[in-house]
């Protein structure tokens, strides 16, 4: 019998996403806040391999949700957090940082050559250098990222059986690169989506400031297994934001961004295949971005305010193809060097 | 033809003699215990209290068995037939103890057409028949945890035979269950057949035990998951995946040979997966029932086996099962 039980933090009772079916084979994975996962993995781990106890400091460079859910594991369990993010940190967020405990430290200037990313490892260095006791969880590289994800895949195989079809944003690669790999066990021909926004380096595209945030990135994290994905899908900010609005509109699921570029490929994706089943991942809450995408003013004032979703992506061969608006490419579980001819350099070496 | 759950040797096992052992005699104990063919699931699972525990979830098969007679004396040796059962007689000592019989000997005889060292729970079936013999001896009814927590106790490592009303995630090296899922497995063809038939066999409890990765240690989550959504569904199809993602993690620990071949047979026989017995040589190819052509791939899989060269092999159907032990 399975009987209900209380959860001893918010992390353990929120950890895990409401299941949703939004169209006959579509279903959203809708978190809370899905970087929790990882975050309290690994540093589960590190506590579980002495790497780390209440009073240590924990030192990450984020902007982002990682950074939260940080905060509010550290809170809990007692761990020092020093968080070095760049002046994009919105403020609310800052104080909501702040008031769980953890230093934040906002770089003010850009390096010469790598911008603001640069900068914040710069000061993160120093900041590792001043206390050589700190744990630092690297969501990029560290491989507890993606492994973070079985509970996750436990509870989507359990509530809706046999999945056809995967669909998410991908960003450090580790929610996308490690649902997928634990779901394959289960079932070996599963598709999986990435979606990716244009400007981004992850599948190959020329890097450029992007307006859509919490997928992409300018680096490349060794967490994105590019072999891991059928499918690559480029949104362009306009749509995504619309499609953040339609997942609202059409189903009242108030969420990020992230969550509306996922719904966008999703839904297309299963409309054209309906007899798969297909989960799309809903990363965040659209609390966050109430002044933003939920503000009519604030996306015209941006430019980026859109009466209607294409009603397909165009079918583009190489990833320079991709864009201004919503393409993809049948990326084959190939890695980067075969889709791209050369192995990844970041920018500024060649 | 196919005989529904028969035997297809071509060197038939010893059928059980039943008839005569099935009589209640006031002055004899009367226990069986079916085998099981191998598990569906087996891995590390973790506990809500975050302790980590091996555990299995078993396969039936009633193709083979054990049962056992017990006829009880006070202040006398217990006598063991065939003598050479030690665990058997381990586990009636620890029975006649837990029901503060200790004073109590008598004979206990075993037959069973288990073969051994294929993973096929022969030690297991003495042991859950030999205590059944002695609760029924005595008229005692032991729950099939208080006969686990026995067995466990003098085999070391059990299978869980002894849960024959529903599916359960059984700790066998700890005798406790972590999860029961309410409800047997679903119905179930199986063509099963022994890898290794040249081979020496496996003793299960030399058999170091898999140290599995931290990965892997994860993974058994989505499968145990699954494994809820299959049965639950009673959907054959879901439980064939569970089964070969088992099978797939234990090949990295407990290698088989040609383990690539059953892969191929699963695809060449539209089979929905196939299971083995983790620590032993058993292989089996899953079928659905519910689908039309089933007997036509059970026999075309038949022939597949022995044209690979596995030699003999047999078809179960846990739905028979499931309707006898009803």
């Amino acid at each position: 019998m399975k009987i209900r039980n209380v959860a001893s933090t918010v992390i353990d009772a929120i950890k895990i996403p409401r299941l949703i079916r939004l169209e006959h084979n579509l279903y959203a994975a809708a978190f809370v806040l899905m970087k929790l996962l990882p975050a309290r993995f690994i540093l589960e781990s590190a506590r579980q391999d002495g790497l780390i106890a209440p009073g240590t400091t924990i030192i990450e460079t984020t902007s982002g949700t990682f950074g939260l859910a940080l905060a509010m594991i550290c809170n809990q369990q007692g761990y020092r957090l020093i968080l070095v993010s760049d002046p994009a940190i919105d403020p609310p967020l800052q104080r909501r940082l702040e008031e769980l405990g953890t230093t934040v430290e906002i770089v003010r200037a850009p390096a010469a050559t790598g911008g603001f990313q640069r900068a914040r490892l710069d000061r993160m260095a120093e900041f590792q250098a001043a206390y050589p006791d700190h744990f630092w969880p690297a969501q990029y590289d560290n491989a507890h990222n993606p492994g973070a994800y079985a509970p996750f895949a436990e509870a989507l195989v359990e509530t809706i059986g046999q999945i056809d079809c995967l669909v998410g944003t991908v960003g450090s690669g580790g929610s996308m690169c490690g649902t997928s790999r634990y779901l394959r066990l289960l079932f070996p021909h599963l598709h999986v989506i990435g979606v990716d926004t244009l400007g981004s380096v992850l599948f190959g595209q020329p890097d450029r400031k992007r307006l859509l945030r919490g997928l992409g990135n300018s680096l490349m994290p060794q967490n994105v297994d590019h072999s891991a994905f059928d499918e690559v899908h480029w949104v362009a900010a306009a749509e995504g934001f619309l499609a953040t609005r339609e997942l609202h509109r059409n189903h009242a699921l108030y969420m990020g961004p992230t969550s509306g570029a996922a719904y966008q490929a999703a839904r297309w994706w299963a409309r054209e295949h309906p007899d798969a089943v297909v989960l799309a991942v809903l990363p965040d809450e659209g609390y966050r971005y109430q002044e933003t995408i939920y503000n009519d003013a604030w996306l015209e004032g941006n430019d980026v305010r859109l009466a209607e979703l294409p009603a397909a992506p165009r079918l583009v061969a190489h990833p320079h193809e991709a864009g201004p608006e919503w393409s993809r490419l049948l990326w084959g579980r190939r890695d980067y060097e075969q889709i791209m001819g050369a192995p990844f350099s970041p920018p500024g070496q060649v | 033809m196919v005989q529904k759950g028969s035997l297809l040797y071509t060197e038939p096992m010893p059928k059980l003699d039943r008839s005569p052992w099935r009589r209640r005699d006031e002055a004899h104990g009367y226990g069986r215990a079916t085998a099981h063919h191998g598990e569906i699931l087996q891995g590390v699972f973790e506990q809500p209290d975050g302790s980590l525990h091996r555990a299995l979830v078993t396969l039936p098969c009633d193709l083979f068995g054990s049962e056992a007679t017990f006829e009880p004396s006070p202040d006398a040796p217990l006598a063991v037939e065939p003598i050479w059962k030690c665990k058997a007689r381990q586990a009636a000592e620890l029975a006649l103890e837990a029901c503060g019989l200790a004073e109590w000997g008598g004979r206990l005889t075993i037959r069973s057409n288990v073969p051994l060292g294929w993973g096929l729970g022969s030690s297991t079936c003495d042991v859950t028949a030999s205590i059944r013999a002695i609760a029924d001896a005595f008229d005692l009814d032991l729950a099939p945890k208080q006969i686990a927590a026995i067995a466990v106790q003098a085999e070391q490592a059990s299978d869980s035979i002894m849960f024959s009303d529903a599916a359960v995630l059984f700790a066998h090296r700890d005798g406790i269950v972590l999860e029961s899922f309410d409800q047997p497995l679903p119905p179930l063809d199986i063509v099963g057949f022994n890898a290794d038939a040249a081979g020496a066999g496996i003793d299960t409890l030399e058999f170091a035990p898999a140290q599995y990765s931290t990965w892997d240690v994860e993974a058994f989550r989505p499968l145990v998951g699954l494994l809820r959504r299959a049965i639950y569904d009673q959907d054959p199809r879901l439980v064939g995946r569970v089964a070969s993602a088992s099978a797939r993690i234990n090949q990295r620990y407990l290698p088989k040979p040609q383990f690539d071949r059953f892969e191929a047979a699963v695809e060449a026989t539209d089979a929905v997966g196939f299971q083995v017995s983790h620590s032993g040589t058993i292989v089996g190819l899953i079928f659905d029932p519910r689908d039309d052509d089933t007997h036509r791939n059970v026999l075309a899989a038949q022939a597949l086996i022995a044209e690979m060269g596995f030699g003999a092999s047999w078809h179960i159907q846990t739905h028979a099962t499931h309707r006898r032990l009803r």
